[in-house]
């Protein structure tokens, strides 16, 4: 060990070359959100808890109970029963989703042939009572002021770019 | 890295200082040029034979275990060692508190379905798991990857090499003393997250790869965003170097402690970063280019001394030829389709389904039947940021493959632990189970 190690170590120089940059952080700008009081914007694709979309025509679920839902969900936790309405369409009769089982891989979302099940921007799924977790068919059309904003959109290539700007 | 000061000293006594000066190697080139001062194999032979501790015959032995809930086992890995005084004699791994049957739950899903649970082995850096099975997929039904799936795929996989080697820093160093820097390593993670969360949708269990190519094609904006954060990541990697790279504390835990050489390496199947770390420059990602990786240039990462410390070395390399790897690929993204359009094996886009009948009929039969693959049997192995991971999949034909193995690096680095800490003090046992980088979802799948 040469003269120059000895007096680098012991003036510290190793610890105050690595202090340095943590000193710095003092002065910069914080990148921490203070969560429960501010929240950050999810980005367009962001997979949160489910919503089924509304028809407007006739104001029930889009979904057609085609099944493709059920069959692709890796977890197996979408239950849903379809009939035919008095007009002929086909609905679906009951739709329940577990969401104590999902895993939110979106295959569900992606699969759907009419836009009907969406994944929102919903996160905060946290509750007291482990019921909470079933959703039913009444609840995941209420989640759906949740959704994204795009899934609104008619043509589903039109989403526009000013949407990037989420935060 | 031929100037690397610590190269040119024997034993484990090594010097602290003395490479401060050398701060232009900041910007590692890879592979390092055969310097005079590149230890030989004897070498660290010799120096892993210094550093151990000489165990008496007849010693009275403590056992004590380890885990699965101690915090320094980064999940539920339990080891049962015997200690001769603070000297670790022997140990026995016990693995396999996180068996969750994901290789029989492939054995009934098709394979679209098996994608999501493919994240679940390593939640860390969980795209290069679904790519690892997309590429076994691939190669049983003879689909090709459209060139702008390709590049996708391969920035994809970057990222979530970055957010590995970024996370693995933050818990390595804080298992040794530190509290900051673990936050400090967090919050540059959180920008690689946030890009996955603009590519795809989730932070963590991402899903993106499917059968034919990617889930999404590239969103507006995230080129800007992904250029943003390559430029600056290079910057903070110096930033960590600075704090950690010279630090005495670090240096005297790492240095010379848990020496794996590439023979023993090679004995215990122990791949990525521990072996780049002995001087092996084996990298699948160079040797069987997949992906875009045979058209980017990159360089393989590879240090000497086979210790604690030259991991930590491999790794800070690997993250800077990631970042170099992603702007290369922005740079010459290709257009065109980010998924094959072979009707018979992949699922169609959103877009179609909702247009034309076709692809309505394709959504169908992809859904019901699953991808027809053909029988027979393939493995595929990549290179993922823990080391080589391999798929095997036996198809009998049919949307649903009859067997699927993982050889996931994790499972064979936690049972060279005991090789790697014999003869070490169990202080170091923390160090040294944390460079080998074992993530236990990824051990017991």
């Amino acid at each position: 060990m040469g003269l120059k190690d000895v007096v680098k170590k012991a003036a510290f120089v190793d610890i105050l070359r690595g202090m340095s940059v943590t000193g710095t952080y003092f002065v910069v700008d914080k990148v921490t959100v203070e969560y429960p009081k501010e929240k950050l914007q999810t980005y367009p694709r962001f997979r949160g808890i489910h919503a089924l979309i509304t028809d407007p025509d006739t104001q029930d679920a889009k979904c057609v109970a085609c099944m493709l839902c059920p069959t692709i969900c890796p977890s197996q936790c979408i239950h849903v029963v379809g009939e035919e309405t008095p007009d002929g369409r086909s609905h679906a009769k009951e739709f329940d989703l577990d969401l104590a089982r999902c895993i939110f891989c979106g295959l569900c979302e992606e699969v759907c042939p009419v836009a009907a099940i969406v994944m929102t921007r919903f996160y905060e799924g946290s509750t007291y009572d482990k019921r909470d977790f079933l959703l039913d068919k009444k609840a995941l059309m209420a989640n759906q002021v949740y959704a994204h904003k795009e899934v609104f959109v008619e043509k589903p290539e039109a989403t526009g770019a000013a949407k990037e700007e989420g935060r | 890295m031929s100037a690397d000061p610590h190269t040119d000293t024997h034993g484990a006594a090594v010097d602290t200082h003395g490479h401060d000066s050398h701060g232009h190697d900041a910007h590692g080139n890879g592979c390092a040029p055969a310097g005079p001062k590149r230890p030989t194999t004897e070498e660290l032979i010799a120096r892993k034979a210094a550093t151990r501790q000489e165990i008496e015959p007849g010693a009275d032995l403590m056992t004590i275990s380890i885990g699965p809930q101690h915090p320094s086992t980064h999940g539920v890995y339990r080891i049962v060692l015997d200690l001769d005084g603070e000297i670790i004699v022997d140990g026995r791994p016990e693995v396999g508190n996180l068996h969750r049957g994901i290789e029989k739950l492939c054995e009934n899903r098709t394979y679209h379905q098996i994608v999501p649970l493919t994240d679940r082995l390593d939640y860390i850096a969980s795209f290069a798991m679904n790519h690892g099975f997309c590429e076994a997929a691939e190669k049983l039904m003879g689909l090709e990857v459209p060139d702008r799936g390709r590049y996708i795929r391969t920035i994809a996989h970057e990222l979530a090499r970055l957010s590995n080697h970024i996370l693995w820093l933050g818990i390595h160093v804080m298992d040794l003393g530190t509290q900051t820097f673990f936050c400090i390593c967090f919050r540059d993670r959180e920008y690689i997250l946030d890009l996955w969360e603009m590519l795809c949708g989730a932070r963590l269990t991402h899903s993106f790869a499917r059968i034919g190519g990617v889930a999404k094609d590239l969103p507006d904006g995230f080129e800007y965003r992904c250029r943003k954060v390559m430029e600056f990541l290079p910057k903070r990697v110096a930033e960590y170097e600075r704090i950690v790279k010279n630090n005495r504390i670090y240096y005297k835990r790492a240095k010379g402690v848990g020496v794996f050489t590439a023979e023993d390496c090679y004995a215990w199947r122990v791949t990525g970063p521990p072996l780049r770390s002995a001087g092996i420059a084996r990298d699948l990602r160079k040797d069987e280019p997949y992906a875009a990786y045979g058209e980017v240039d990159f360089d393989v990462a590879v240090e000497y001394n086979a210790d604690v410390y030259d991991r930590f070395l491999v790794r800070m390399k690997e993250i800077r030829e990631s970042c170099k790897i992603i702007l290369q690929c922005l740079d010459q993204m290709p257009d065109g389709d980010f998924i094959s359009k072979d009707a018979g094996h992949v699922l169609p886009r959103k877009s179609e389904v909702m247009r034309q009948s076709g692809a309505m009929i394709q959504d169908f039969n992809q859904v019901f039947r699953g991808p027809q693959a053909p029988k027979g049997e393939v493995y595929r192995a990549i290179e993922v940021p823990k080391g080589e991971m391999g798929v095997y999949i036996r198809s009998e034909g049919g949307g649903k493959p009859a067997r699927v193995r993982f050889t996931t690096p994790s499972f064979y680095h936690g049972q060279a632990l005991p090789a790697l800490a014999k003869g070490e003090m169990i202080a170091d046992m923390v160090a040294i189970f944390a460079s080998i980088d074992v993530v236990l979802g990824d051990c017991d799948r």
